[in-house]
């Protein structure tokens, strides 16, 4: 039996640069038949056309900057947030960029590299590329990465909610996706986000990533979803990666369009706080702050 | 007509440095993008905000500042 050769080779111990930038290329002929976020939109945005993102091609960001607000073991991050994204959380705290792939200043790799780099120098631990969705924008985000140093910690701060081809393409690239499983059932992420088939995808993803580099898994606790979103997830999260780092984040506020929905009109109380904390903790999930 | 609300996030990206914070009626306070320099104004305002401070004293920043309360970034 002859085994043909990946068509996306692996990265070697010191070939990241080299191996970002060819599948930059290769990510940026796929935009002709879009297929890297799970909507599998197919359509052609080299030609101009928009799939469910609406995004072009070629990337955009709406802030770059030092932030401290992230995990404890990436802060300081150089964090680097890309416009546009595949899902409609109605409550992202980013709405009008995320929601916007025209929002914010032209990315332009190379001097976002040379930022970057300085970010490091200051005392940068990581260096973050997230969104909106970063997914969407993987022939820039590759680009970028070809032009940071081998050694620096690179994060990829995603909604999980990609495809296989963009996984592929990813595999190695990055030191540790941070990865959202915001929806425990598939019928809070269609209202609330506009997704179907979420949990699947992200389910999928998130044993992809586990197995292909350090995860980190964030769920941001929604008021009045502890017991339809937190739980399901938190227990899956206990039956199926019993080790992963997990930060549940309870600061919640009433952003972009949250108030469409009733519930999503106020922060999430101390009670809902406390029992989500304490329904982790019976299930033995590596909580990090 | 629809109202339009303020833009969030960084105004002009790559130039100013932006964190975003909700002040709730209890006092408890969200902060989003948090920057070293905004972490800092923080800690100096509450020092015994373990949030913060666990944010504060990361690995010193020559140019830039940082901290305060975890971000609901989603």
């Amino acid at each position: 039996m002859i085994c043909a050769e990946p068509i996306i080779q692996r990265r070697n111990a010191s070939g990241r640069s080299a191996m970002a930038r060819e599948r930059a290329r290769t990510a940026r002929a796929m935009l002709a038949d879009c297929r890297l976020c799970a909507h599998d939109c197919g359509v052609n945005r080299l030609a101009g056309e928009n799939g469910l993102c609406h995004a072009g091609a070629e990337a955009r960001f709406f802030c770059a900057q030092t932030e401290v607000s992230d995990e404890l073991e990436l802060i300081p991050t150089f964090a680097i947030a890309l416009s546009g994204c595949d899902l409609r959380c109605d409550f992202c705290i980013t709405g009008a960029s995320s929601w916007n792939p025209r929002a914010g200043a032209g990315f332009d790799a190379r001097a976002m590299a040379v930022k970057a780099e300085a970010a490091l120098q200051n005392g940068a631990r990581t260096i973050m590329v997230l969104g909106g969705e970063p997914t969407i924008h993987l022939p820039a985000a590759l680009e970028f990465v070809s032009l940071l140093p081998e050694t620096a910690k690179l994060v990829w701060k995603t909604n999980a909610h990609g495809s296989a081809q963009a996984r592929e393409l990813l595999d190695g690239m990055f030191d540790i996706w941070l990865a959202d499983f915001k929806f425990g059932n598939d019928v809070c992420a269609q209202r609330l986000a506009k997704v179907s088939d979420y949990v699947r995808v992200v389910e999928e993803n998130l044993r992809w990533a586990n197995e292909h580099s350090e995860l980190i898994v964030r769920h941001l606790l929604m008021p009045g979803h502890v017991e339809c979103c937190w739980r399901p997830v938190a227990e899956w999260l206990a039956a199926n990666l019993p080790d992963v780092k997990v930060n549940l984040r309870s600061g919640f506020w009433p952003a972009w369009q949250a108030a469409r929905h009733a519930e999503l009109r106020r922060t999430v109380s101390r009670p809902e706080s406390t029992r989500a904390v304490d329904l982790a903790l019976r299930l033995g999930l590596n909580l990090v702050p | 007509m629809k109202k339009h609300r303020a833009k969030k996030g960084c105004a002009s990206p790559g130039k100013n440095q932006v964190s975003e914070l909700l002040i709730l009626p209890d006092g408890q306070i969200l902060v989003h993008n948090l920057t070293p320099a905004f972490a800092g104004l923080l800690h100096k305002l509450n020092p015994d905000d373990e949030h913060i401070s666990s944010r504060v004293t990361r690995p010193p920043l020559l140019r830039s500042g940082a901290a305060s309360t975890p971000s609901p970034k989603s």
